[in-house]
C-alpha cells in the first residue's frame, strides 16, 4: 500500500549521510570475576542459583526445589524427571499444566544476569514461558563479560527464535510494587554445572 | 483545557501528587544507580545517538534492506502512511485468517493509530496484557505513562476495578492478590487468542528480524500461543547490525527501570511451525518530522520514559495532564509536529530544566527542542491576545534604554505603594502563593551612580 | 584586564544589594570592574516565552554595551546561558561573537579564570545551596546528577572556602525549583508546588539559608518561603562571598 509513497517521503526529508560512528569496545573493557558477577545479577533480578559439581547430581536438586512438580519437561537431557515429552506437534494450549521446564542455556552475562536460550534446544516456543518454574542449566564457563561480547557469540548463531532471560517474570504495574510472577514463569533457577 | 489548566486540576490532591513524584522519583534514583555501575555509560550514549541519526540519515536503505533479509524468513511486510492505513492493514490480516480474538502487548505505536477501538468496532475483541495497560484498558483510559501506563492508579482503584471485571474478592488493594488474579484470567485469554499484537522495540536491518523487551512475559505468551503474530513497528525503530542491540539493549531498561535488562528480550526471526509473522511498518509522521532539522532527533526516541521520571513538571502533573498519546517532555516535542495546534500548550509546559536531555539515552537534545517549538507555535498558533501584546511591548521596551528605564521605575513604584489587594489579586498568578520582592529605596543604577564614577 | 559588569534587569530594580555585593566582590579581587549604563535585559524571558525574534532588539543592546570589554560578568547563571546560547538569532558579527565567548556567570569567572576560590568571607551559617538549572546543566558550573562524571562544583568550590559556613547536602541535590521564568505565571500551581518541594529539601535538611548563583529561582523561592513566613533566608551567593560576619 504505501511503500513507494513512504520511501519517496524518507528521500525527500532525509539529511544528507551521516557515518555510521565507529565502535570502539575497549571504552567497555573490565577485568572482573565474570561468574561471581553473574550470579550476583541474577539475584538482583529475582532469580535463584544453585551450583552443581557434577551435572548428575541434578535430579536430586530437583526434587529437592520442586517436591511438588508433577509435570516436568526436560530439555537438556540430563535428568530422568521428565514426565513430559513434547514434539514440533505439541500445541501451545497442551503446556498449560507444565509445572516445570528444564531448558540449556547458552551463555549467560554477566553485566545483567541474561542467559540465551533459543528455540533450537526447545521444541516448542512457548515453553520457557508458559512453564510455572523455568529451569536454566548452564556451564560455568560460558558467562560472558557484557551484551556486546554476547552478541559476537550469536553473531553465527541460525536465527529463528531466541531470548535473553533475566531472572523470573515480573511486574510493577500496581503502584510500583514489585510483584514477582506476572504472566511468564513465576520462578527462574539457574543451575550452574 | 491546555495542560497548566489539567496540571492545577490534578494538584488539588496534594497527598497523590507527592506519592506520584515520589514514586518516579524512585524510579530515576534505581535509573542512576544502575547507570552508575556501567563503564562507559556516557560513551554508550554518544554511540546510541550516533547510530541513530546515521540510520535517520539513510532510513530508505535500511527499510529496503530490513523488508528483504524479512521477507527471505518468511516474514510478511506492510507498509502503512498513516494510522489508518496501519489499522486497516491489521484488520485485513485477521479477517483473512478469521481471527476474532486478539491479545495484545505493550505497542505505544497502536495506542497512537488508535488501533483498539478500530478493531473492536469490526468486532474483534483485543484483550491488552501488559498488566498496566490491561488495568487502563479497564478503567477505560489510556496510559500515563509509556512504561508505567497505570502509576496515576491507586492499588485500591485496581482492586475495585478487578472486583467489577474479574470477580474478585476485596484485597485492601493486595498487588500479589491483584497480580496473580490478572495472570489467570490473561492465561485463559492467551491460550484462546487467533491473533497476537506486539510492539517492536528494535528491528534489525542485517537480518530482517526484531526485538521486543517485556518483563512481565506477555509479549511472548502471545506471541507464541496464537497462530499469528503481527508486529507493529514506528519506521524509526530500525538499527543496521544486530550487533548494535548490545549498545541499545544495555541502556534500554537501566534507563526505564534502573533493570541492567529487561526479563525478556526476545528475538523474532522466523514464524513458528504452522505460523504466521507480520510487521507493519509505519510512518504517520514520521517522515514529516524527520525533514524538520531542528526536531529531528525527536525520532531517536527507544520510549524508555527516562525522561517523565526525572521531569520534575511530569512528576508533578501527572501523565494525562498532556493529553497526548506520549506524555513529558519526549511528547512534548513530538505531539505539536503532529497536531501544533491541540498540543500548542505542551513546549511551554516546561522549564527547560534540561535534566530529560540529560538522561535521554539517546541523547535527544528535548529541552532545546521544546524551546524551538515555543518560537513556531507563537508564529504558526494564535496567542492570547494578552500574552502576546505584554511580550512584543517588552520586547519594544527592552530594546530602548530610555523607555526602560522609565519602566524599571513605574514597576519598583507601583510594588512599593500599591495597595496590597490590588498587587495580590485574582489577575496576578506571581502572587497567588508568593509575596513579591519588597522594594528597596532605588535601583543599581542609582546606587551605582552616586557611589562609584566610571 | 576590563570587565564590563552585567546586572540583570530584574536585580537592578528589586535586587540592587545583590548587583553591589557582585561588584564589591569583584573590585575586592582588584578586578578592573565597569557597569555600562543603558543596560536592560539579555532577551531571556522573550526567548522562553517563544517571542525569540522580538528579542533581537535586547540581544543588540547588550551587545553594544559590553562589545568593548574582556569579559563580562553577571550574578546569574540563565541570563548568561542565553547569551552564550540564544544570541544565534543575532547576525554573528566580530563583536557578537566576542561578547558570547567572554560572558561568565560571577562564580565561573572567579574559579575559572581568576582561579580563586577562598575570597576570605566569613558566614557562619547552614547554607543550602539550589544549582539553578540553566546554570549546571547550560553553562555546566557543576556536575549533574543525571551524568556519570566526576563530582564537580563552582559554587561548593566558593562556599567551602567560606569561614563559618556549613554546607548542607540536600536529598535531590539539582531538581529544579520550578521558576521557569513565564512558566512561574503560566504554569502557576506546578510551579509553586516545585518550589515548596525544593524548601521542604533545605528545611528537611536544618538548612538556615538558601543560596544560589541565579536570583530568578531565589525571587521565587524566597516569594514562597515568605508568605509562609518560613525559617529561611534566601540570598544570593555574592552576598555571602562578601560577608564577613
Amino acid at each position: 500500500m504505501g511503500k513507494e509513497e513512504i520511501l519517496r517521503s524518507v528521500r525527500k526529508n532525509k539529511p544528507t549521510l551521516i557515518p555510521l560512528p565507529e565502535i570502539n569496545l575497549d571504552t567497555f573493557n573490565e577485568t572482573i570475576d565474570l561468574l561471581a558477577n553473574f550470579k550476583e545479577k541474577v539475584a538482583l533480578v529475582g532469580g535463584t542459583i544453585k551450583e552443581l559439581s557434577a551435572l548428575n547430581e541434578i535430579d536430586r536438586e530437583i526434587t529437592k526445589l520442586f517436591p511438588n512438580a508433577r509435570n516436568i519437561v526436560d530439555c537438556t537431557k540430563s535428568s530422568s524427571l521428565g514426565t513430559v515429552s513434547i514434539s514440533d506437534k505439541t500445541q501451545p494450549q497442551d503446556l498449560e499444566g507444565v509445572d516445570l521446564a528444564i531448558i540449556p542455556g547458552a551463555f549467560g552475562v554477566a553485566e545483567n544476569g541474561a542467559i540465551w536460550i533459543s528455540d533450537d534446544r526447545f521444541p516448542i516456543r512457548i515453553l520457557p514461558f508458559i512453564t510455572k518454574e523455568l529451569l536454566i542449566v548452564l556451564e560455568k564457563k560460558n558467562v560472558c563479560l557484557h551484551l556486546h561480547d554476547a552478541y559476537e557469540l550469536l553473531s553465527k548463531r541460525d536465527r529463528s527464535f531466541g531470548v535473553f532471560v533475566s531472572g523470573p517474570s515480573k511486574t510493577a504495574d500496581i503502584e510500583q510494587c514489585l510483584v514477582i510472577g506476572a504472566q511468564g514463569a513465576l520462578s527462574l533457577t539457574v543451575v550452574l554445572v | 483545557m491546555n495542560h497548566a489548566q489539567k496540571a492545577e486540576i490534578f494538584n488539588k490532591d496534594e497527598a497523590k501528587v507527592n506519592w506520584h513524584d515520589k514514586a518516579l522519583w524512585y524510579v530515576r534514583e534505581k535509573r542512576d544507580t544502575a547507570a552508575h555501575g556501567v563503564k562507559g555509560w556516557e560513551h554508550l550514549r554518544d554511540l546510541a545517538s550516533g547510530i541513530k541519526a546515521h540510520v535517520l540519515s539513510n532510513l530508505d536503505e535500511y527499510l529496503i534492506t530490513f523488508e528483504k533479509n524479512a521477507q527471505k524468513n518468511g516474514i510478511t511486510v506492510h507498509w502503512a502512511s498513516n494510522a489508518e492505513e496501519h489499522n486497516k492493514i491489521v484488520n485485513k490480516i485477521l479477517a483473512d485468517n478469521n481471527a476474532k480474538k486478539v491479545v495484545k502487548s505493550k505497542s505505544m505505536l497502536t495506542e497512537e493509530c488508535h488501533l483498539n477501538p478500530y478493531l473492536e468496532s469490526k468486532g474483534i475483541e483485543v484483550v491488552d496484557t501488559d498488566l498496566g495497560e490491561y488495568i487502563v484498558q479497564i478503567a477505560k483510559e489510556t496510559p500515563s505513562h509509556i512504561v508505567l501506563p497505570a502509576i496515576h492508579k491507586t492499588k485500591e482503584e485496581v482492586d475495585s476495578l478487578f472486583q467489577e471485571h474479574l470477580g474478585t474478592t476485596p484485597s485492601n488493594g493486595n498487588p500479589e492478590y491483584l497480580t496473580h488474579e490478572a495472570r489467570k484470567h490473561l492465561r485463559a485469554k492467551f491460550l484462546e487468542a487467533d491473533a497476537a499484537i506486539t510492539g517492536v522495540n528494535f528491528a534489525i536491518a542485517e537480518t530482517g528480524g526484531f526485538v521486543v523487551c517485556t518483563n512481565e512475559g506477555n509479549a511472548d505468551m502471545g506471541a507464541h500461543s496464537a497462530k499469528i503474530h503481527i508486529a507493529c513497528m514506528g519506521m524509526e525503530k530500525l538499527i543496521p547490525k544486530e550487533a548494535h542491540l548490545g549498545i541499545f539493549l544495555r541502556l534500554l531498561a537501566r534507563s526505564a527501570t534502573g533493570q541492567p535488562i529487561t526479563t525478556y528480550s526476545s528475538h523474532f526471526n522466523k514464524p513458528g511451525p504452522e505460523s504466521q509473522m507480520h510487521i507493519v511498518i509505519v510512518d504517520n509522521g514520521r517522515t514529516e518530522q524527520l525533514s524538520r532539522e531542528d526536531f529531528r532527533s525527536s525520532l531517536h526516541c527507544i520510549r524508555c520514559g527516562a525522561c517523565m521520571n526525572t521531569c520534575p513538571i511530569y512528576r508533578r502533573s501527572g501523565g494525562h495532564s498532556y493529553d497526548a498519546t506520549i506524555p513529558g517532555p519526549i511528547g512534548s516535542i513530538l505531539s505539536p509536529g503532529k497536531d501544533l495546534t491541540k498540543h500548542s500548550s505542551l513546549p511551554f509546559a516546561s522549564t527547560l530544566c534540561g535534566s530529560c536531555s540529560n538522561v535521554c539515552p539517546v541523547k535527544i537534545n528535548i529541552h532545546e527542542q521544546l524551546y524551538k517549538w515555543r518560537q513556531l507555535i507563537t508564529k504558526d498558533v494564535k496567542q492570547p491576545f494578552i500574552k502576546k501584546t505584554i511580550l512584543k511591548m517588552t520586547g519594544k521596551v527592552l530594546s530602548n534604554p530610555k523607555l526602560y528605564g522609565f519602566g524599571g521605575r513605574s514597576v519598583r513604584f507601583i510594588l512599593k505603594y500599591a495597595p496590597r489587594f490590588l498587587v495580590y489579586s485574582k489577575l496576578n498568578a506571581w502572587g497567588k502563593a508568593r509575596e513579591l520582592p519588597k522594594i528597596k529605596n532605588g535601583n543599581f543604577d542609582q546606587w551605582y551612580k552616586e557611589k562609584r564614577k566610571n | 584586564m576590563r570587565v564590563g559588569l552585567f546586572i540583570p534587569c530584574y536585580i537592578n530594580q528589586l535586587y540592587p544589594q545583590v548587583a553591589i555585593a557582585t561588584l564589591e566582590v569583584l573590585e575586592k579581587l582588584g578586578v578592573d570592574v565597569y557597569y555600562p549604563s543603558g543596560q536592560t535585559c539579555c532577551g531571556q524571558p522573550l526567548g522562553n516565552s517563544g517571542y525569540e525574534e522580538d528579542a533581537k532588539g535586547a540581544c543588540q543592546v547588550f551587545v553594544e554595551n559590553f562589545k568593548e570589554y574582556d569579559y563580562i560578568v553577571g550574578p546569574s547563571g540563565s541570563c548568561i546561558y542565553h547569551v552564550k546560547k540564544h544570541f544565534d538569532i543575532l547576525e554573528q558579527t566580530p563583536d557578537v561573537i566576542k561578547v558570547r565567548n567572554n560572558a561568565f556567570e560571577l562564580c565561573e569567572f572567579i574559579v575559572k579564570v581568576l582561579g580563586k576560590k577562598d575570597l576570605g568571607a566569613s558566614f557562619p551559617y547552614k547554607v543550602g545551596l539550589h544549582k539553578s538549572c540553566h546554570g549546571l546543566r547550560g553553562l555546566k558550573l557543576g556536575s549533574c546528577s543525571e551524568r556519570m562524571d566526576a563530582h564537580y562544583s563552582t559554587e561548593e568550590d566558593l562556599l567551602a572556602h567560606v569561614k563559618g559556613l556549613e554546607l548542607m547536602s540536600l536529598t535531590r541535590k539539582d531538581e529544579c525549583c520550578g521558576f521557569g521564568g513565564t512558566f512561574a505565571v503560566f504554569e502557576e500551581a506546578i510551579s509553586v508546588k516545585m518550589g515548596r518541594d525544593r524548601i521542604q529539601d533545605h528545611l528537611n535538611n536544618d538548612v538556615e539559608v538558601i543560596t544560589g548563583a541565579d536570583h530568578s529561582c531565589l525571587m521565587h523561592l524566597e516569594g514562597l518561603v515568605n508568605r509562609k513566613k518560613q525559617p529561611l533566608r534566601v540570598m544570593h551567593i555574592a552576598e555571602i562571598l562578601n560577608s564577613s560576619i
